[in-house]
């Protein structure tokens, strides 16, 4: 049996892959952008799974340092610590602050944690090389996208730090790389001001600022102990909004990542149809260019099913191919992009699904060509 | 009922339009075509030749009137079937202006295009096809594209389409319009030896009053209606 869409793909061959090639290019940034989005989850989560704590006390009222501003007092800590249920507690900071290197500057996200204490944020399985935090002053451990190498100087504050430790894969909930710094540091970085600004604060009669403040205190739970139970407790007693991992990651989730969220699925969407219209106008021109040979097909008594099949089978062969396309253009360009993209199989059976009902819908405008065709204008020349 | 009457209409009509702006093309037509006949159509231009075509290949819908293919009435004042597509598909051949072979289909496969839409095992159909290009000379052409034939062979095998579903009627419009005076004589004759020894009825439209003599009769649209000069 003769395919009628196969030859006619065959006789054009060139044209037709270059087509998917370039509807492709389109499908693969609708995969990008979704790896985008899955790409701000999973940064948004490296710094809670990296940190992999039980509880989450931050200041009254507020959704906690991933969301908005939060202050407790560092001695909390030893407050948590003695109580009911609490296996280790500790302290931690966040800001960002501006790295300088050569005649620019980074963005990136600092993290204070107590070098001595019992909670680090530094997963060893990220830190590629050097080593942790072993003092309490001027050393920092940052992410390998920021360029930086081992035992390099870096001035912040008043202070030279140096570079102790590399690790990869490291970014906050808002995409920015993460450097991690003593919490004295981060303190001293954060709520220390200078000599002038100290001046002007005494002489508005602003006296003994406290710099003894973090964003949060972190806590692991023994064993045996109910999470849930034990954050009722504090927040009966102690007064402050307490998050477990799960409320936290909710959190993050729900007013961090949201809005960029819907943002991309807009875009997804917008370029799904954009998508879908190419193809359409892609098989209505392909179709107006065989309008004489279909004129004659059906003058000769070619049932429309015929007709109809080939323009439906090509229709969903250039769907099919501009999806491979994608997926290889996507993967050939995912990892260029600043922020992590995050590819994964399950998004693309998924963009599959859509490509293919896509195909389907934009094959009718070419369908609808063919049915109303006129045999009779293939007499007449 | 005569066995070797291929077409007759009687009474044919065909009109455009309505009220003041009625335009009518074929006025109360009739006439009899039998098989193995070579009928050249003649008019001038706008005389209704390609409409009148149209009706009896079933295309287009007379106004009135009674058209009967073979032994089987297919118009009666309203086509008698709901399946005028199938008539053509099984009992008419067509040959155009140009040879307007499907571009992306080789020449075995543009001969056995139809064949296989009416249900013929693709064996059958290629065999057939194989024994027309062999009739008319063009069989080393078989697995080649209609773009690397010259516009005599591409017409020719545009003839063998027409006869590939062995059909009753072969309907021509204008077949050599886009050839020398020679080939053209050529691919009349070639109509020609087709109808008698296939027992084809075919109908012509020429403007080329040298192609007439080869013809065996000569069917003119005059007021409307339809004569036999010869």
């Amino acid at each position: 049996m003769i395919h009628l869409a196969k030859e006619d793909i065959r006789h054009t061959l060139g044209k037709f892959i270059v087509t998917a090639m370039g509807v492709g290019m389109l499908l693969g940034i609708v995969l990008i952008m979704m790896g985008v989005y899955r790409g701000m989850i999973v940064d948004a989560e490296v710094l809670l799974n990296d940190l992999n704590v039980d509880l989450w006390i931050v200041q009254e009222g507020t959704l906690g340092p991933f969301a908005e501003a939060s202050r407790v007092h560092d001695d909390l800590q030893y407050t948590i610590r003695s109580l009911q249920g609490i296996e280790k507690s500790g302290i931690i900071t966040f800001q960002n602050i501006q790295l300088p290197k050569k005649k620019s500057k980074i963005r990136v996200f600092a993290v204070g944690y107590d070098v001595y204490g019992s909670i680090s944020p530094i997963n060893p399985a990220r830190l590629i090389s050097g080593r942790p935090l072993k003092t309490d002053h001027y050393e920092i451990v940052v992410t390998d996208k920021t360029g930086f190498s081992l035992h390099d100087k870096i001035q912040l504050g008043r202070n030279i730090y140096t570079v102790v430790g590399i690790t990869h894969g490291t970014v906050s909930s808002g995409g920015d790389l993460l450097v991690y710094i003593s919490i004295k540091d981060a303190q001293e970085l954060q709520f220390s001001y200078s000599n002038k600004r100290i001046q002007t604060d005494r002489a508005r009669g602003i006296v003994n600022r406290d710099t003894h403040m973090v964003n949060a205190v972190i806590a692991t739970v023994l064993p045996g102990y109910d999470t849930e139970t034990v954050a009722r407790n504090i927040h009966k007693w102690q007064h402050k909004s307490v998050y477990t991992k799960d409320r936290q990651r909710a959190v993050l989730t729900k007013y961090v990542v949201e809005k960029a969220s819907k943002q991309i699925g807009m875009f997804t969407a917008i370029l799904v149809i954009v998508a879908t219209i190419i193809i359409s106008l892609i098989i209505y021109t392909m179709t107006l260019e065989k309008m004489k040979e279909i004129s004659i097909m059906k003058l000769m008594g070619l049932p429309n099913s015929m007709i109809v099949k080939m323009i439906v089978e090509e229709t969903l062969l250039l769907g099919i191919l501009a999806f491979i396309f994608g997926n290889i253009f996507s993967h050939l360009i995912y990892s260029k992009f600043p922020k992590r993209v995050v590819l994964e199989i399950p998004d693309a059976w998924m963009l599959f699904g859509v490509v293919v009902v896509a195909s389907i819908a934009a094959s009718f405008v070419g369908v609808k060509k063919v049915i109303n065709a006129d045999p009779a204008s293939a007499i007449g020349g | 009922m005569n066995k070797k009457i291929a077409i007759r209409a009687e009474n044919l009509c065909k009109s455009f339009g309505d009220g003041d702006s009625l335009v009518e093309v074929i006025k109360n037509a009739s006439f009899t075509i039998n098989k193995g006949e070579l009928i050249a159509l003649i008019a001038p231009s706008g005389g209704g030749k390609t409409t009148l075509l149209m009706m009896i290949g079933c295309v287009e819908e007379p106004t009135s009137g009674k058209i009967r293919l073979g032994d089987e009435t297919v118009y009666d004042d309203k086509w008698l079937t709901r399946e005028t597509r199938k008539i053509r598909r099984e009992k008419i051949g067509f040959i155009f202006q140009a040879h307007y072979l499907i571009p992306f289909l080789n020449i075995i496969d543009n001969l056995t295009l139809l064949p296989q839409a009416n249900k013929i095992d693709e064996k059958t159909a290629k065999k057939k096809a194989e024994e027309l290009l062999h009739y008319f000379g063009i069989a080393d052409k078989a697995k080649a594209m209609p773009s690397q034939l010259s516009g005599g062979q591409n017409q020719r095998v545009a003839i063998a389409r027409a006869l590939v579903n062995n059909p009753q009627i072969i309907l021509a419009d204008e077949p050599t319009a886009a050839l020398d005076m020679q080939r053209s004589v050529d691919v009349v004759k070639m109509l020609k030896n087709i109808a008698m020894e296939q027992e084809v009825a075919i109908v012509m439209v020429t403007h080329d009053d040298r192609m007439l003599p080869y013809c065996d009769r000569i069917m003119k649209i005059e007021n409307k209606a339809t004569v036999f000069e010869r």
